[in-house]
């Protein structure tokens, strides 16, 4: 069971409570959020906000393959894993990405929460563009898809 | 024949608009889009280097989200995503 889904920052914001109803299950012991946010800093410069960028509909594709790649990389069966990442502009400490995942038990959930944010990093078309103290701004350097 | 490039992450700075257009009298491969890329940075941009790296660094996409390499043949008016190095989460 999985919930993937672009949040355009200048319509709604990431609520946990959201994720919380949607793993809600009797089948599931261990519930673990993985919340990524917004930090002042990054490589000695100061940071008052960053800009994303998404190819909304890549993206939202990525993030069912790497959910569909978890039974077999993992060996997890029963599970259930709400994503939502950010798209446009946010200040600091405000969410942008929240991995919810739900399982049998803590082993497989910790694991499972590790495997999908990894993944994304490496794989979903997202872009972060860093917004200084100075107001100075820059797109960060990535990992490149290139074959 | 006419293809449109729509810009993501670091090559929105490539253009004021969401995408940059370019035609073709024939055929064309990824490749032949990625020099018509260069050409218009040195001709918009004065040949701005650290925009030549995000074109070097690049991958492309398809209208369907597939990943195409640089001897991918185009042959009818489509778009194509460039995909900058990537960075989320």
């Amino acid at each position: 069971m999985l919930h993937a889904k672009i949040i355009d920052s200048s319509i709604e914001k990431i609520e946990i409570s959201k994720a919380e109803y949607f793993l809600k299950s009797e089948k599931f012991g261990a519930v673990i959020y993985f919340i990524g946010v917004v930090r002042d800093n990054n490589e000695n410069k100061k940071v008052n906000g960053i800009t994303y960028d998404a190819k909304d509909t890549m993206v939202i594709k990525s993030f069912e393959e790497i959910y569909n790649e978890t039974e077999q990389k993992l060996g997890i069966k029963n599970k259930a894993v709400f994503i939502e990442h950010v798209k446009g502009h946010l200040k600091l400490s405000e969410k942008s990405i929240l991995i919810g995942v739900a399982c049998k038990h803590r082993d497989e959930a910790y694991r499972l929460s590790r495997f999908i944010i990894e993944e994304i990093k490496k794989r979903s078309p997202i872009w972060k563009k860093e917004h200084y103290e100075n107001e100075d701004s820059e797109w960060l350097k990535g990992i490149s898809l290139t074959t | 024949m006419k293809i449109s490039v729509e810009l993501f992450g670091a090559a929105r700075e490539f253009s004021k608009t969401k995408y940059l257009e370019f035609n073709f009298s024939k055929s064309c491969k990824v490749i032949d889009i990625k020099k018509k890329l260069y050409e218009h940075v040195d001709n918009k941009f004065n040949g701005n280097l650290n925009y030549k790296e995000i074109i070097k660094s690049s991958a492309f996409c398809s209208d369907k989200d597939q990943l195409i390499k640089e001897n991918q043949i185009l042959n009818k008016n489509q778009i194509i995503g460039i995909i900058p190095p990537i960075g989320g989460g």
